[in-house]
């Protein structure tokens, strides 16, 4: 399109003149930026107003979006333009005319002789202050986004959990105010719901709230012991218990200052339930450890007595197992005189003592899983495949009578009237006897119970009473063997992570605390004192020393209740 | 020297001021001990966050404060010496009261905000202390009124001497003059971008940054010019165009240096406004749910 553009100016001398010039191009662009073709100035002209096109043979005028103007004095947004049409705009006329030969247009430009050149110059934007950017709108905007996502969503969807009713996943609700992320378990429990445990506003999260999932677990101090003391109401759980924080395992708070806050003053407060104060875990502020053993105490019942087992809490120092049976560490350990029957090595630790699952305890040791390997009850070298029943006195007795009657009767038997009788010094001293079989047979029996309780079965782990009955049945009174199953059982130690120590492992490791290769008597209870522990763990952070807290070896929540009537050592 | 009485002021007594707030924060933030990871929760978690907030409140006073000329508490130089110090003090403190704990939450959101407020402080400092001296090294004394006032007389003298030249001439110095952009937009203003077009014959107008275009155009004519007067007056025209092409330089140079001057306050303010709001909302969010 080839455009003819004839701009008329008054001139000084009133005379109108004229400037003319071409434009060519596909179309011919209206608007106060610098690069229009057609640029007319002044405050209601956009940068880019109008367009100028041809279609055919008619001119065609249209406005950009949101812009309007005035065509033949009639405002419009798009026009069809023909010869005489006279187009307005801020002042500014521009009129069609007849084109000249070679151009497809011509436009007559009067423009508004008021917008002086300098007047559109100082409407230059040289202040950051006519731009966009503003202090307050932009101030506005964002107070607004932050009352929405702060306050709006999340207390709305506080009252919409209050009514019970959904709210949409993708809504930013109240987990807005989240201060941390919750341990995954309560994360779980929680469903993103605040107010599943934060009840009420303004109000700390209650105890109940807690126990009302954690119903098994026990307070520390039950309120019959707590009513003995001057001290307050136990602590919230959320003393201890801290959620929203990174890192998660803090959960539990494992510091001592807690524990230490009441048992450090423990004679003041504690009032009746007498506590020793622990202020640490050194000597001088930790009590020496106590063991609680079995003591047995006897009464006396028909011909012989019985026994009762009575807990009691003493000292190690003054520890004396009280068992009842007869065994050296010392012998068992020493590889001269004691191998083991399968493959003639010495003992282990471990062939007798077996770590349950818990890693703390041990399993109980029996006659049957541990000591009956190699200590078997044959009572005949004849009859090497037939034992005495452990643990049932009266069954052995009647064993052996029911056996010696048989031997003696049976008629198939080689050599059955033969006494056997086993005299010490004297291995085997045989003797005839002559009698009734039946007879012979008692005589026998009655030989060999004698020999198993007193010379060699049960006596050489049990303590036998021979209480001088007439009766085989009564004659001896075997003392039961039963040893505590948890020396200390408000303590916790894990021997599996002691297995290990320093350079030390196996047998080695054991016996490094365990003093069992001197312990020649079953009284010596082997277990270490304080300072053996203290060789590696302080409370406090130390170069070599491996730190310990409370919480180490002490659960603040028991496991169960313990009753007014139980005894009171809690350490 | 303002610059050097802001930072430097009373012998820069508020850094002094400042680093005691700090190493105080420090040692509070370090007895929180082992009972749980640090955060806002402890006690020493709440006493920096009081801090925190009552120097956010006291900080947002400077605006305030600015504008009460006949006020005599403290001078404004004293005032934003402090605010300079203790301001950057408040990123630590805040820092310290968050314990390093963030996520996607109001709380961060407010954490953010002062770290905006604060970064686009220290950009301002940065302005306020460079961009003065620049600015009136580049007005060599005059103002920017006596700048536009020389580019507009140029113009009109370009504007009659052209006239008398050939018409693509006078249509070419004409155009460059009406289609001659300052400043702009945002960009335009901190960037110096230049739009600027000017028509030379029938096709479309053709850029003309920084205005060599048209002086190019004009000084090719100028060996073809076959009148000593022509020849003249184009010569005359060129000086002109080039001096107004330095006055424009000039200009643009102003527009620049005060746009980044300036700029910073527009994040300053509204988004402090904004972490006033969140700070509110932070603390009472955070006892709702206690």
């Amino acid at each position: 399109m080839e455009a003819l553009l004839r701009e008329l100016h008054e001139g000084p001398d009133g005379i109108t003149e004229y400037r003319d010039s071409e434009i060519s191009g596909d179309e011919l662009t209206l608007g106060s930026a610098a690069d229009q073709r057609i640029q007319l100035l002044g405050r209601a002209v956009a940068a880019e107003h109008a367009v100028i096109r041809k279609s055919g043979s008619k001119l065609e005028l249209s406005c950009r979006s949101g812009e309007r103007i005035r065509v033949n004095g009639e405002e419009c947004s798009s026009a069809k333009l023909t010869t005489g049409d006279v187009i307005e705009l801020a002042g500014h006329q521009l009129t069609i005319a007849e084109p000249p030969g070679g151009f497809d247009v011509a436009i007559e430009l009067r423009p508004n002789e008021n917008i002086a050149a300098s007047e559109f110059e100082s409407a230059f934007r040289t202040d950051l202050d006519q731009t966009w950017l503003s202090k307050r709108p932009t101030a506005w905007l964002l107070v607004a986004i932050v009352l929405l996502l702060g306050v709006a969503l999340p207390v709305g969807v506080m009252f919409m959990h209050h009514a019970e009713r959904e709210t949409p996943g993708w809504v930013p609700g109240d987990e807005f105010w989240n201060s941390g992320p919750l341990s995954p378990a309560h994360q779980q429990a929680a469903a993103g719901r605040c107010d599943t445990c934060h009840k009420q506003p303004f109000v700390r999260v209650q105890d109940e709230t807690c126990l009302s999932c954690h119903k098994t677990i026990h307070d520390h101090v039950s309120p019959q012991h707590l009513a003995l003391t001057q001290l307050g109401p136990t602590q919230h759980c959320e003393t201890c218990h801290r959620e929203h924080n990174e890192p998660a395992s803090f959960l539990v708070n494992s510091s001592d200052a807690m524990c230490v806050d009441c048992h450090a003053t423990s004679q003041q407060k504690f009032a009746q339930l007498h506590l020793e104060p622990v202020s640490g875990f050194s000597a001088g502020h930790h009590p020496q450890f106590k063991a609680q053993l079995l003591k047995p105490i006897a009464t006396a019942a028909g011909a012989g007595f019985q026994f009762d087992w009575k807990t009691e809490v003493v000292p190690l120092d003054q520890a004396v197992e009280q068992s009842n049976v007869k065994f050296s560490h010392t012998q068992h350990l020493d590889p001269d005189r004691v191998l083991r029957r399968n493959d003639s090595k010495p003992l282990n630790c471990a062939d007798c003592h077996r770590l349950e699952p818990d890693g703390e305890h041990f399993e109980p040791i029996t006659m049957e899983t541990r000591c009956a390997e190699c200590h078997e009850l044959t009572f005949d070298p004849a009859a090497p495949d037939r034992q005495l029943p452990h643990g049932k006195p009266r069954e052995a007795v009647l064993t052996l009578q029911d056996y010696f009657t048989r031997k003696f009767s049976d008629p198939n038997a080689g050599r059955p009237t033969r006494e056997r009788r086993r005299l010490p010094g004297h291995e085997e001293e045989e003797q005839t006897c002559t009698g009734a079989p039946f007879d012979c047979a008692m005589r026998s029996a009655h030989a060999e119970i004698e020999n198993q309780f007193t010379r060699r079965g049960c006596v050489g782990c049990h303590v036998v009473v021979d209480t001088k009955s007439e009766s085989d049945f009564d004659r001896f009174q075997v003392y039961p063997i039963r040893f505590a199953r948890d020396y200390f059982p408000a303590g916790r130690f894990d021997h599996r992570s002691h297995q290990i120590q320093g350079k030390l492992t196996g047998d080695a490791a054991c016996l490094s605390c365990h003093k069992a290769k001197e312990s020649k008597d079953s009284k010596d209870l082997l277990v270490p004192a304080m300072a053996k522990c203290e060789e590696c763990h302080g409370d406090r952070p130390a170069v070599e020393r491996v730190t310990v807290q409370c919480v180490s070896c002490h659960a603040y929540h028991p496991q169960q209740t313990v009753s007014i009537e139980a005894p009171k050592h809690e350490e | 020297m303002i610059h050097r009485n802001l930072l430097l002021f009373r012998g820069a007594r508020y850094l002094w001021w400042s680093l005691v707030l700090l190493i105080a924060s420090a040692v509070l933030y370090a007895t929180q001990g082992t009972v749980q990871p640090p955060n806002g929760g402890t006690w020493q978690g709440y006493v920096l966050g009081t801090i925190g907030a009552l120097l956010i409140v006291w900080l947002t006073f400077l605006g305030l404060r600015k504008r009460s000329y006949n006020s005599t508490l403290g001078s404004v130089q004293g005032w934003t010496s402090a605010h300079v110090y203790l301001g950057t003090a408040l990123l630590v403190i805040a820092t310290l009261h968050s314990g390093f704990q963030v996520g996607w939450n109001l709380h961060t959101l407010a954490y953010v905000l002062m770290c905006v407020v604060i970064a686009s402080g220290f950009f301002g400092l940065y302005s306020y202390l460079n961009h003065p001296v620049l600015i009136s090294k580049n007005r060599e004394g005059g103002g920017r009124a006596e700048l536009f006032a020389e580019l507009f007389e140029l113009d009109k003298q370009s504007r009659s001497l052209a006239q008398k030249c050939a018409p693509e001439v006078g249509i070419a110095v004409a155009s460059s003059i009406e289609r001659t952009t300052l400043g702009g937009g945002v960009y335009a203003q901190l960037f110096s971008g230049d739009d600027s077009f000017y028509v030379r014959g029938a096709g479309a107008p053709v850029r003309n940054a920084d205005q060599q275009g048209v002086v190019d155009f004009v000084a090719e004519r100028l060996p073809r010019a076959q009148k000593g007067v022509e020849a003249a007056n184009l010569q005359q025209l060129i000086v002109l165009l080039c001096r107004r092409q330095a006055v424009l330089r000039r200009i643009r140079r102003d527009i620049r240096l005060r746009g980044w001057l300036k700029i910073w306050l527009y994040f300053h303010i509204p988004v402090t406004l904004a972490l006033l709001v969140a700070l509110v909302v932070h603390i009472v969010s955070t006892f709702v749910y206690w």
